[in-house]
C-alpha cells in the first residue's frame, strides 16, 4: 500500500444541540434514520485498525447524540484504537462520563464558543456555557487526557488571554485554538467572522507568551486563518494520504468537506470493505499523489510539505477543485482571497469587534 | 523549563500509552498523534512507570550502556524526558 492512513475521522451524527454559526457540517445534514448502526462502526474500527489507522476521533454533530456512544468507544478501543472523544459536552453527566472512560476512552475534547456567557450563547444559540464549565470538573475526576478546544474569528478573538486562562483553570492538559475555517456554514458568515490584520497580530503575541509561560503544563496549539499566511495548510495531510473521514450514513470521504466537490463518488462503507475504498475509490484518487496539479505548483517546491493546498476552498473560490488553493501568494486567483482580506481590514482601525452582525445559524436535520 | 530531579518519578500522561496493536508496538499514543520510540529513547520511556524516580531510570540506562560516559547518560536521559514534558506526554 503506497499511503498508510493514520487516523479516521467518524462522523457518527450529525445532530447537534448547537446551532454554531461556523459549523463544519455539510449544508445539506443527513437525517437520524440513515445513521450507521454501532455493529457496522465496530466492523469498521477493526478494518481500520487492520490498515494501520492508530486515532479515531468520534465527532459530529455532537457524538453524545447517539445514546449508544460508550458501545461505540468500547469496539474502538477494543480494536486497539486510540479513542479521542470531540463534544460540546450537552447531555454529558457524571455517570455517562464514567461509562465512557470505563470502555476505554483516551482524550477529550470539550469544544467552547468563548469565555463570556453572554457572546457564547449568541454563537451557539444556547444556553450551553454554565453547564461546560461543570463538565470540564467532572473531566477532571478521571485519568484521561483532556483538552480545551477554542473556535475564534473576529467577534472573541480580542478576549483570546481570558479564553487561555479558563483553560487553565480547568486545568486542561492542552488547548487547541483555531480559527475558523471557511467552509460551509462559515463560509456564509465569512465577512463577519475573518479577524483583522491587528487583531491577528495581537492574537499571535499573546499566544506565544502564553506557549512560554505554561511550558509543561498546558500544550497551546494555535491555527492561524489561512487567508493571512503566504502558503497554504497541507490539506488533512494531503488528499488521501493518510486521513479518512466517514459520515454518519457511511460515506467515506477524503476530507469533512469533500462533498462540495461535484462529481466526486463517494463509496459507502455499507457496500465496500474500507481497505478497498482508500484504495480504489475514485474520490481518494482523485487529487491523491502528484498528477493533478496545475501550475504554478506542479514546479514548485512546496508541493510536498503543502500539497497546493486545499481542494475544497479551491472549488469554493474558484469554481475549479484542481485550482492551487488561492490563499498561496503564487496562485493565479490569489487576488480573491487578497480582495476578502482588505475588505476586512478597510476601516477597521484597531480591529474592535461590531455588535450582532446578521449570522445564519446552521439549521438542523430532523 | 523543568528538568528532572533525580528523585522525581515520571510516569506517562494522562492520555498517553504505547499502542497495543499489533506491529505497532513502537507507537506511543498521544492526544491527535503518535511519536514513534525506538532504541534509548523507547528504552526510557518504557522505564517511566510511576514507580521509578529518575536517578534509577538513570541508574539502568548506565547499567546498559557501560561504553558511554555516566554523565552523558543522565544529560540526553534528561532533555529527552523534558522534551516529551513540554509536549504533554509525561509527567514528573
Ligand atoms: S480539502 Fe480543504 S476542507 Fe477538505 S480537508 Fe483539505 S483543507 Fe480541509
Ligand atoms: S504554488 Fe502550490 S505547491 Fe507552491 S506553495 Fe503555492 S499551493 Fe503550495
Amino acid at each position: 500500500m503506497e499511503y498508510m492512513p493514520r487516523a479516521l475521522i467518524a462522523e457518527i451524527t450529525h445532530r447537534c444541540p448547537l446551532h454554531c454559526v461556523y459549523c463544519s457540517n455539510p449544508l445539506e445534514m443527513q437525517v437520524r434514520q440513515s445513521e450507521l448502526p454501532a455493529a457496522t462502526w465496530a466492523r469498521v474500527f477493526e478494518q481500520a485498525a487492520e490498515m494501520g489507522v492508530l486515532q479515531l476521533h468520534l465527532t459530529g454533530g455532537e457524538p453524545l447524540a447517539r445514546r449508544d456512544l460508550t458501545e461505540l468507544v468500547a469496539a474502538a478501543r477494543g480494536a486497539k484504537l486510540y479513542v479521542n472523544l470531540i463534544t460540546s459536552g450537552i447531555g454529558l453527566t457524571a455517570e455517562r462520563l464514567g461509562a465512557l472512560v470505563a470502555a476505554g476512552l483516551d482524550h477529550l475534547q470539550l469544544s467552547f464558543q468563548d469565555v463570556e456567557e453572554a457572546t457564547a450563547n449568541d454563537i451557539a444559540g444556547a444556553r450551553a456555557h454554565t453547564h461546560k464549565l461543570a463538565v470540564a470538573c467532572l473531566i477532571r475526576r478521571h485519568r484521561i487526557a483532556f483538552t480545551v478546544n477554542m473556535v475564534v474569528h473576529r467577534e472573541n478573538l480580542d478576549r483570546l488571554e481570558k479564553m487561555i486562562a479558563l483553560a487553565e483553570e480547568l486545568q486542561a492538559d492542552r488547548m487547541e485554538i483555531a480559527n475558523v475555517q471557511y467552509y460551509g456554514w462559515a463560509l456564509r458568515n465569512r465577512a463577519a467572522l475573518l479577524p483583522t490584520r491587528p487583531q491577528l497580530e495581537r492574537s499571535l503575541e499573546t499566544v506565544s507568551a502564553a506557549q512560554e509561560r505554561l511550558k509543561g503544563r498546558m500544550r497551546i496549539d494555535f491555527v492561524v486563518p489561512d487567508y493571512y499566511a503566504r502558503y497554504p495548510k497541507p490539506c488533512m495531510g494531503g488528499w488521501g494520504r493518510g486521513m479518512i473521514l466517514i459520515d454518519p450514513c457511511g460515506q467515506v470521504l477524503p476530507c469533512h468537506a469533500a462533498g462540495v466537490i461535484p462529481g466526486l463518488q463517494f463509496d459507502n462503507v455499507r457496500e465496500h470493505a474500507l481497505g478497498w475504498i482508500w484504495q480504489e475509490s475514485s474520490a481518494f484518487r482523485r487529487f491523491r499523489g502528484e498528477e493533478w496539479m496545475p501550475e504554478p505548483c506542479r514546479s514548485c517546491d512546496r508541493r510536498s510539505q503543502d500539497f497546493g493546498g486545499c481542494r475544497c476552498q479551491a472549488f469554493l473560490l474558484t469554481g475549479d477543485a484542481a485550482a492551487t488553493d488561492p490563499v498561496c501568494t503564487l496562485a493565479p486567483s490569489h487576488g480573491l482571497v487578497e480582495a476578502v482580506v482588505a475588505g476586512v481590514n478597510a476601516g477597521a482601525g484597531a480591529g474592535v469587534a461590531t455588535s450582532s452582525p446578521g449570522w445564519v445559524y446552521r439549521a438542523d436535520p430532523v | 523549563m523543568s528538568r528532572p530531579s533525580a528523585g522525581c518519578v515520571p510516569r506517562l500522561a494522562a492520555g498517553c500509552r504505547f499502542s497495543d496493536a499489533p506491529g505497532q508496538g513502537d507507537m506511543l499514543l498521544v492526544p491527535e498523534g503518535a511519536l514513534r520510540l525506538m532504541g534509548v529513547g523507547r528504552k526510557i520511556v518504557e522505564r517511566c512507570d510511576g514507580v521509578r524516580t529518575f536517578a534509577d531510570i538513570v541508574g539502568e540506562l548506565r547499567a546498559e550502556y557501560p561504553a558511554l560516559e555516566p554523565a552523558r547518560v543522565e544529560e540526553e536521559a534528561a532533555k529527552f524526558l523534558e522534551r516529551l514534558h513540554e509536549k504533554r506526554a509525561l509527567d514528573f
